[in-house]
């Protein structure tokens, strides 16, 4: 019998008081590709943490190779041939690329030239587009992945955990990291894979495990699986009649155009844009990563700005509007709902409430003198409750809440504040399934009270399954727009490529 | 003062009337190839407007109105010059513009009545005539400074100088509605409100009780012309061509134009066309670019076929397309009868044939 290479028995962590994961019996076999999946909050971060040494256990043993250690810090946790790719990027922001890959590993005297060569030469062989000096804080987020996940490949572990990986990488990125996780098997390296996308798991996986609500539901290879199956097992009800993967028969008629976009120009990465998006509609938005469509958004919201000469034109209701910065659009009706929700969306070490009353002061003009704390409560409730928001109170701190919860917590800043335009930009962008169907069922809800809704997304289904008409960026401008009947996955992605 | 600062400020900088952009065929405006792919009905010698009374169509055809009953074509009226209007007449007979300069009832109990001042100004590019239920003719003209063919010269010179008039069949008299109208082509009495399409505005604005030149559909990407009612109280608007953005860099460009209006024969001016491909001195139609190894098409377009289909609240429910690519460009006209969607299409001189059932079926379902 083959021994497992990790093996976890009875494994139990509990955060003031409260078990995260309870009496989990769980082997990792050699040279496998081994998926966990399971909602936010059903404990696939804290097992795999455990694994890599970033949070001791409360009771349980851990093994590697039938020998048991006890791992109490990821360094201490990568001795022992384990690594860990986190969700939350964790490089250094100031530094260069190169010396984020080489951090801990520098020789007494360095030479950056040699660094860098090294470091072109290792992204070379693992066919990562991303230039060895640039500085890590200028880097867009799928880059920053690519480094953390070379960082992980160049630490050879024996088993590399990586957690989301494929959140925030294009289609064409995945099949990179695919390519490479396939590499690292051929290698002998074991590698565990959290996702949310239930296609990579069923693609990837020579076997996936589920979790739901820190107990382990089930191991299995993942032939013995399929994605009904799999759903069944994360959630514990069927979702076939929710939203979630269903592709639209029905599509809603535009109303009156509400924000039109004309020859916007930004920088390198919004070429002479044009695109509108109407009244009681879905406008879905797809492109690579660096096919300026978050741009596009970010500035028609304020959040950044257009060209100072001839930047194009940006019109709310037939009027030209220009904004420096968001307070203005909101006021106007315009929201973006952040893709990055942890660096833009939230105040994470403050409250539900309070996150949400900011919302809806940044409404109003002008700074307010006095700040009403009733107010605020009946705000907070009030989204709260419309938003379906599980937390213990009002009062818990948005770092307090899982993925999916913080991400209603971001939407219900930007609805507090009663928009006629609302960006969602990834808006289930590393959110558990259930989370997806209630964030799906929202946006549904929003256009069908006539607002003006856009979804940027690199996810296809869910393009496809929430938009009435989906336009397709592609080197810093739309080049197609598609009908929801008429769009299939294999169209906009030909749109988004060639 | 400040005024003059923003004005140059934003001609520096490329900003609100001097940023050179244009509205996107997106949405209900997206483009197809309908009009391309849409039944030639008739191909005629200079047809400038369509009308009909519900059973036949009626066709302006240089200065003659032909009437077709299915496709059989007789000649209902002649007259000495060109017609550039058309109308049925509330009561009977046809309402007819005559070279743009006179408007004149033919046949019915009105025949003979006639109008070429109102409101103490000549007529001078009336080019579009619509009749109301209580008896009254609206008209648009043009230009009161450009003839009915320099509608061009009328835009290279920014022209802001078209009329909407009131002509009552009753008593003769007239009346003006509105001036200083962005070249008025095209009109139609909805409701208590009149619309009137301001071509070089690219909008169609509402004339009515409290309502002066409120618009309807306003920021169009394309040159609007007549306007017609369809069934179901809808409205069947056309458009001769789309705008482009470099017409409209050479309409900020003062000393550019007027140089080339001086110098340049005004087929090869870079100005929008009713038809184009004719000859290689014109303006560049269509070019292709190399990307990533593989031609790409890009055309700027000069000339362009489009017809709007508008609920009455303005919002556009579908259109349909004569692309760079095709030849059913320079639409000025469409009407609809027995469920059949007339469309002329003026720069290729052709009459199109679409049925609307059809039609609905393909965009709408």
């Amino acid at each position: 019998m083959t021994v497992p290479i990790v093996e976890l028995r009875k494994a139990t962590k509990k955060y003031a008081g409260v078990p995260a994961i309870e009496d989990i019996d769980f082997a990792l076999l050699p040279g496998e590709i081994h998926t966990l999946v399971g909602e936010n909050g059903a404990g696939k971060s804290t097992l795999t943490k455990a694994m890599a040494g970033v949070v001791p256990l409360t009771s349980g043993q851990m093994l590697i190779e039938g020998r048991e250690v006890q791992p109490q810090t990821p360094v201490e946790a990568l001795h022992l041939g384990i690594a860990m790719v986190f969700q939350e990027t964790s490089l250094v922001p100031t530094m260069t690329v190169a010396q984020n890959l080489f951090l801990g590993q520098e020789r007494f005297f360095n030479r950056l030239r040699g660094i860098y060569i090294a470091a072109q030469q290792f992204l070379q062989t693992l066919q990562f587009d991303v230039d060895p000096t640039a500085t890590v804080s200028l880097l867009g987020a799928a880059k920053k992945q690519m480094v953390e996940i070379a960082r992980a490949v160049l630490h050879k572990a024996k088993v590399i955990i990586f957690d989301e990986p494929t959140a925030s990488l294009t289609p064409e990125e995945k099949k990179y990291f695919f390519d490479l996780v396939f590499n690292l098997k051929a290698r002998g390296v074991t590698v565990i894979f959290i996702s949310h996308a239930l296609e990579e798991a069923l693609l990837v996986s020579d076997r996936i495990t589920v979790l739901r609500d820190g107990k382990l539901v089930v191991t299995d290879r993942k032939e013995n699986f399929d994605r009904a199956r799999l759903v069944q097992a994360m959630v514990g009800r069927d979702l076939s009649q929710t939203l979630y993967g269903q592709r639209k028969t029905t599509m809603r008629p535009a109303g009156k155009r509400v924000l039109s976009i004309e020859n916007l120009r930004m920088a390198a990465m919004v070429k002479n844009n044009s695109l509108s998006v109407f009244a009681g509609q879905i406008t879905g938005v797809f492109g690579l990563v660096g096919s300026g469509r978050t741009e596009t958004f970010k500035v028609a919201a304020g959040v950044i700005k257009r060209d100072i000469m001839y930047g194009g034109e940006v019109l709310l209701n037939d009027k030209p509007v220009r904004y420096l910065v968001p307070a203005p659009a909101i006021r106007d009706g315009i929201v973006y709902v952040t893709e990055d929700r942890k660096l833009e969306g939230f105040f994470e070490t403050k409250s539900i409430a309070d996150n949400i009353y900011l919302g809806f002061l940044a409404k109003m003009r002008g700074a307010r003198k006095l700040v009403s704390k009733r107010e605020a409560t009946q705000v907070a409730e009030r989204l709260i409750e419309r938003l379906n928001i599980r937390a213990i109170s009002k009062d818990v701190k948005a770092i307090e809440l899982s993925g999916g919860n913080q991400q209603k917590l971001v939407i219900a800043k930007s609805l507090v504040q009663e928009p006629e335009v609302i960006i969602f930009d990834e808006p289930t962008r590393g959110v558990d399934v259930n989370a997806i169907t209630e964030i799906h069922q929202l946006i549904n809800r929003l256009a069908d009270e006539g607002k003006a809704v856009a979804v940027v997304s690199s996810y296809l289904p869910e393009v496809m399954a929430l938009s009435d008409r989906i336009l397709v960026c592609r080197m810093g401008k739309v080049v197609e727009e598609f009908s929801a009947l008429e769009a299939t996955e294999e169209k906009i992605m030909y749109a988004a490529i060639h | 003062m400040i005024g003059a600062l923003r004005t140059w400020t934003d001609q520096f900088l490329g900003r609100g009337a001097a940023a050179i952009t244009v509205p996107i065929f997106d949405g209900a405006l997206k483009p197809n190839q309908i009009l391309e792919q849409a039944e030639i009905f008739a191909e005629l010698e200079a047809p400038e407007d369509l009308a009909t009374d519900g059973t036949s169509l009626f066709v302006a055809d240089g200065a003659s109105v032909l009437r077709y009953d299915g496709d059989t074509a007789t000649t209902a009226v002649q007259v000495d010059r060109r017609i550039t209007g058309l109308a049925i007449a509330p009561s009977g007979g046809l309402a007819v513009a005559l070279d743009g300069t006179e408007v004149r009832v033919i046949g019915g109990p009105n025949d003979g009545r006639s109008w070429t001042r109102v409101a103490g100004k000549r007529l001078n590019a009336a080019n579009a005539i619509c009749a109301t239920a209580d008896g009254r003719l609206l008209v648009t003209d043009g230009s009161q400074t450009q003839p009915y063919d320099r509608w061009c010269h009328d835009l290279m010179s920014l022209g802001r100088s078209g009329r909407l008039l009131e002509l009552d069949l009753a008593d003769g008299s007239g009346r003006e509605i509105a001036n200083g109208l962005a070249y008025a082509f095209g009109v139609a009495s909805v409701g208590k409100d009149v619309w009137v399409c301001e071509s070089w505005a690219h909008r169609v604005v509402a004339h009515g009780e409290g309502r002066w030149g409120l618009p309807v559909v306003s920021r169009l990407p394309c040159y609007p012309s007549r306007l017609a009612s369809a069934a179901d109280g809808d409205y069947w608007l056309t458009a001769f061509t789309c705008r482009t953005q470099l017409v409209e860099f050479v309409l900020r460009q003062k000393a550019y134009r007027t140089r080339m209006m001086r110098e340049i024969d005004p087929r090869y001016w870079i100005a929008p066309a009713l038809t184009s491909g004719n000859t290689f001195l014109e303006p560049l139609q269509g070019a292709h670019l190399k990307m990533r190894g593989i031609h790409k098409p890009w055309a700027p377009p000069r000339s362009y076929g489009l017809v709007m289909r508008l609920a009455p609240d303005g919002l556009i429910r579908y259109s349909l397309h004569s692309r760079v690519d095709g030849k059913n460009h320079g639409v000025v006209a469409a009407v609809e009868c027995y469920g059949t969607l007339f469309v002329l299409a003026k720069g290729r001189r052709r009459i199109l044939k679409l049925p609307v059932a059809e039609l609905e079926r393909r965009l709408l379902s």
